[in-house]
Formats: C-alpha cells, sequence, structure tokens
C-alpha cells in the first residue's frame, strides 16, 4: 500500500499490459483468415465478424494453462468453423447450404514462399486485368487492389453506382473466361527448392 | 425468399456485403441449382487470385472491440451475471433488467478500460523462442513470418506516416506497396525499405552483418546512421545485399531463393556456410546449445541441409559432415571430433 504513494501516475498507467502476449499474438496472426474462412460459411461480413470476435472472447474468458493447445491455428480453425455451423443451423439456412459448406477445407498456410511461387501466376492474372475494357478495368482496379467501396468508385469516377456495379460484374465474368485454366486450386509442387 | 435474386448478387455474397438475411436467402438461392455453386466457386477463385483477402477487413478495429468487450465480460462476470459472450448474432432473450443493469455495468466498465488505456495503443512486440516460427499479420495487411529466436517490435505510430517496424533476428515480410506509407525494417545495422516486395530480413544480434534477400519486387537497403558512409543500395528480385561489421554494403544478385528461404518451409539449408554460423542457427532451430570444442576454430565451410524433424537427426547428420561423435543431454550437446591417426 505504502509504495502506491510513491507511485507516478505515469507509472501506473504503464501497468502492465492486460494482453498476454500469446493471446495477442494469436488474435495479430489469424483474425484476418478467420474472417475470411467464416464468410464463406456464412455470407455476410457483418455476422463473420461477430462469429470470430464471439470465438476469441469465449477463449479470453476461458483462459488459462490451455492456451497453449488452444490459440494455435488449427484448434482455431475447427473452434470457427463450429461456430458458423451452429450459426447457420440456428437461423435455419437451407440444409442444402449446410452440407455444403461442411465440406469447407481449412485452407492449408501458405508458407511465403507459396505466396512468391503464386507470383508466377500473377502475371496471368495482370494480363487478363490488362485486356479488360478501360472503364471495366478502371472499377475493378478500384474495387480489388485499392479496396474503395462501390459509392467511392462511383464518387470518383463520376459514374453512377448502378453503373459501379454492372460494370464490376462485367470484370468478373470476364476474367472467369480468361483465367479460366487457373481457377482450379494451384497445385504447388511440394518441394521446389532442391 | 428466393424470387429477385440474380446471379450478379452472388458478387455480393463472395464480398461478405450482404446482411446476415440476405446472406441466408442468397444461401437458399444458390442451394436451389448446382450451377449456381459452381458459378459461386468461379468467383471466390478469381476474387482469390486478383487479391490477397475478399475484402479489407480493419483488423485494429476488431482489436478495439475486444479490448471493450473483454472489458464488459470482466464487469458482467463481476456483478453476477453470466460471463458467457452474449452471442451476438444470436436471439436477443433476456430479461429486461438484467439487460438495463448489464447495460450500466457496460457503460461502467467501459470508463474503467478507457482510463486505463494509454492514451496511445501501445507498440507491441511480437517474439518467438528457440525452435518456434510465427505468422502474423500486421494492420496494414502485410504478411510477417518469423523465425526461430526472433523479436518484432511495432511501434505505436505504426501506419500514420511510416510503417517502420524493429527487427532483431530473422523474418519475411510479404508487404502491400504503399509509396505514401513507406515499409521499414529497422535493424541495428541498418534499414530495409520496401518498395514493392517479398524480402526476408536477417540480423540477430549475435551475428554482425545484416542480410537481406530480395524474392520478389524491389527493396532499397540504407546503413545505419554514424556506419561506415552513408550509403544505400538498391536490391531486385534474386538480389542478396549485405551490410557488413564495417557498414560496408554489398550486393550478389542471382542467388538461389531455395536456399535463404527454406526456412520458411521448415528447412534449413547452409551453402558454404562457417561452422560456428551453423550451429548457431541449429542453436535457435532446436532449442539446444551445441559445443564443438576444439572445431570450433576451423575455417572449414560447409554446404549441408536439414529437414526439421527430430534434433538427433539433425544432429546426427552435422556429425557425419564434420567426421565427429555427438551425445546429447537435454539441451546440451557436445560435439567432440573423432580420433584420426595417419
Amino acid at each position: 500500500m505504502l509504495d502506491s504513494h510513491v507511485r507516478s501516475p505515469t507509472l501506473q498507467r504503464r501497468a502492465p499490459p492486460a494482453t498476454p502476449p500469446s493471446w495477442e499474438s494469436a488474435f495479430q496472426a489469424h483474425y484476418v483468415e478467420l474472417c475470411e474462412y467464416v464468410l464463406r460459411f456464412v455470407g455476410s461480413a457483418e455476422a463473420a465478424q461477430d462469429l470470430v470476435q464471439d470465438l476469441f472472447l469465449r477463449l479470453w474468458d476461458s483462459r488459462g494453462p490451455r492456451d497453449a493447445t488452444r490459440l494455435t491455428r488449427p484448434y482455431l480453425y475447427v473452434a470457427a468453423r463450429n461456430r458458423a455451423l451452429k450459426y447457420l443451423r440456428h437461423r435455419r439456412v437451407v440444409t442444402a447450404w449446410i452440407a455444403r459448406v461442411a465440406c469447407e477445407e481449412t485452407p492449408p498456410s501458405d508458407t511465403p514462399e507459396d505466396l512468391c511461387l503464386r507470383g508466377e501466376l500473377d502475371d496471368a492474372v495482370q494480363q487478363a486485368i490488362a485486356q479488360l475494357p478501360a472503364r471495366c478495368r478502371a472499377i475493378f482496379v478500384l474495387r480489388r487492389r485499392e479496396q474503395l467501396s462501390y459509392r467511392e468508385i462511383a464518387t470518383r469516377l463520376g459514374v453512377s453506382l448502378g453503373t459501379v456495379k454492372s460494370q464490376m460484374w462485367r470484370a468478373t465474368l470476364r476474367l472467369r473466361t480468361k483465367l479460366a485454366p487457373y481457377l482450379a486450386r494451384p497445385v504447388i509442387p511440394e518441394d521446389r527448392a532442391g | 425468399m428466393t424470387e429477385g435474386i440474380e446471379k450478379s448478387d452472388l458478387l455480393r455474397f463472395v464480398e461478405g456485403d450482404c446482411s446476415p438475411d440476405e446472406a441466408a436467402a442468397i444461401q437458399g438461392w444458390i442451394a436451389a441449382d448446382p450451377r449456381r455453386g459452381e458459378l459461386l466457386d468461379d468467383l471466390r477463385a478469381v476474387w482469390g487470385l486478383t487479391g490477397s483477402s475478399t475484402r479489407p477487413w480493419v483488423v485494429a478495429g476488431a482489436r478495439i472491440r475486444l479490448l471493450r468487450s473483454r472489458g464488459r465480460h470482466a464487469a458482467q462476470r463481476s456483478a453476477g451475471f453470466s460471463a458467457r459472450p452474449r452471442s451476438l448474432p444470436f436471439g436477443r432473450a433476456g430479461h429486461g433488467l438484467a439487460r438495463i443493469a448489464a447495460a450500466i455495468a457496460c457503460v461502467v466498465a467501459g470508463t474503467v478500460v478507457w482510463r486505463l488505456r494509454p492514451r496511445a495503443a501501445p507498440s507491441r512486440e511480437y517474439a518467438t523462442s528457440p525452435g518456434q516460427r510465427l505468422r502474423l499479420t500486421l494492420s496494414d495487411s502485410t504478411r510477417v513470418l518469423l523465425s526461430v529466436g526472433t523479436r518484432l517490435r511495432v511501434p505505436r505510430d505504426f501506419g500514420i506516416h511510416t510503417r517502420a517496424v524493429e527487427l532483431d533476428g530473422e523474418a519475411y515480410f510479404v508487404v502491400r506497396h504503399d509509396p505514401r506509407h513507406p515499409f521499414l525494417v529497422r535493424t541495428r545495422q541498418g534499414v530495409t525499405e520496401d518498395l514493392g516486395t517479398s524480402f526476408d530480413v536477417r540480423a540477430y544480434p549475435q551475428e554482425d552483418y545484416l542480410q537481406v534477400v530480395v524474392a520478389a519486387g524491389r527493396v532499397s537497403l540504407h546503413a545505419g546512421p554514424g556506419r561506415g558512409r552513408d550509403s544505400a543500395l538498391s536490391l531486385r528480385s534474386r538480389d542478396r545485399g549485405v551490410i557488413d561489421a564495417r557498414g560496408v554494403l554489398s550486393a550478389t544478385p542471382g542467388v538461389s531463393l531455395g536456399d535463404y528461404l527454406a526456412w520458411t518451409r521448415g528447412t534449413l539449408a547452409f551453402r558454404n556456410a562457417a561452422l560456428g554460423d551453423v550451429v548457431a542457427q541449429l542453436g535457435r532451430w532446436y532449442d539446444v546449445d551445441i559445443d564443438v570444442g576444439d572445431a570450433s576454430g576451423t575455417a572449414e565451410r560447409l554446404t549441408i541441409s536439414f529437414a526439421t524433424g527430430s534434433v538427433d537427426e539433425a544432429l546426427a547428420t552435422l556429425a557425419r559432415v564434420l567426421d565427429a561423435r555427438w551425445t546429447r543431454s537435454g539441451r546440451m550437446v557436445r560435439l567432440t571430433p573423432l580420433q584420426r591417426r595417419q
């Protein structure tokens, strides 16, 4: 008690961080990929974020010695998947859809080298995008690369929201045709390093 | 439920722009016809090829929301309410009074948590111990893979003007280039600046050099202030840049990415490396202390690779190459040269 008088307020404010590093790391490392994964089940980013947030909250509430196993990628994926399926059943989504997403696999944890190999594919993608009609391309690039919202794109290019949406759809369909050979999950050889 | 849905609505579904109810309607629509499912798969594949994420998720915002709800949880628990999360997307059942009380608790807890929080977000630090690697996504969606025995500090002003991080150890970065917010990796010996890239930075405190290997794109390498001449080096794909102990920069073009990036796939590869370097890296990788005794002074250069599996296998490989005997007890490893007599 005595030394609480001595301590300066600044020191107190700098009290130990409330989050154990492992927990914080797990959140930083996996939040985005878990949201992406859950989104495939639920189709609504709002719901996906809530579900992933709920999962981390729950882990926080019951934190303890088991964290070492629970904060790993495989565990988090299984837990996220179970939550997503539970959510779909709870909302009485048609069973055919639930059966479909139940086959959804955990995406492979790609190493940076996988990303590097995928770069080769990027050339084909860049070319396909470059071949889109000018306006189509501008809209697609603003959306996918600059990550602007449809409304922001409409304002920036001075076109209607409807035009942005229809051009975006057209771009996607064209890319689907152009990139047809690559649309299957690219097979990356196990060992290219040797 | 499903009337009025068009194929183009699938795009909103893929991007997650639907409300939960719209999403449910579209799910029913897709399930009604397998061709719609195929179209969905194709759209997702196009999305996967043309960007790193489906939509811009805001990690920093999510983190703050989580910190706030966490405070709320603690308050609910101490007030005698269930500590279980208020399962957000599900039903909103709950006793009116309890909800009001909970709301008050939230506000109180929220204020307390807010007061306790430092003004700005504190800098964050990620560290791996020997034998451990860590994959991270930073708030700007830069991906980082930390190698063993590495420390990465993300200062509190990350992303405000520059995106600067501080590194002790080795890490592989896949950076989303943004000329307005340059990405910088600061190390003891110098600064690596991203110019649109994937690259590996190695600067262990125990080693007296900084090494940068570029996998794709371009980076620029600057010697730290007060170290040698204040010069810079521009590196392209497959270039290896080094700043040595005296602050001298040098570049080797056309290196084997496989060798330098093997660790990202769980393999350690050395080409013409000093025994001391091999032993130090093995020690970090498997969390052991290796004593090579007399052999430590040898000028022998090694070309050797280890697939990470068991530490004992790796030690056996090393011992074979060095013509030595090895013993291990716990973390302590001793290599003794086999007696050779002419």
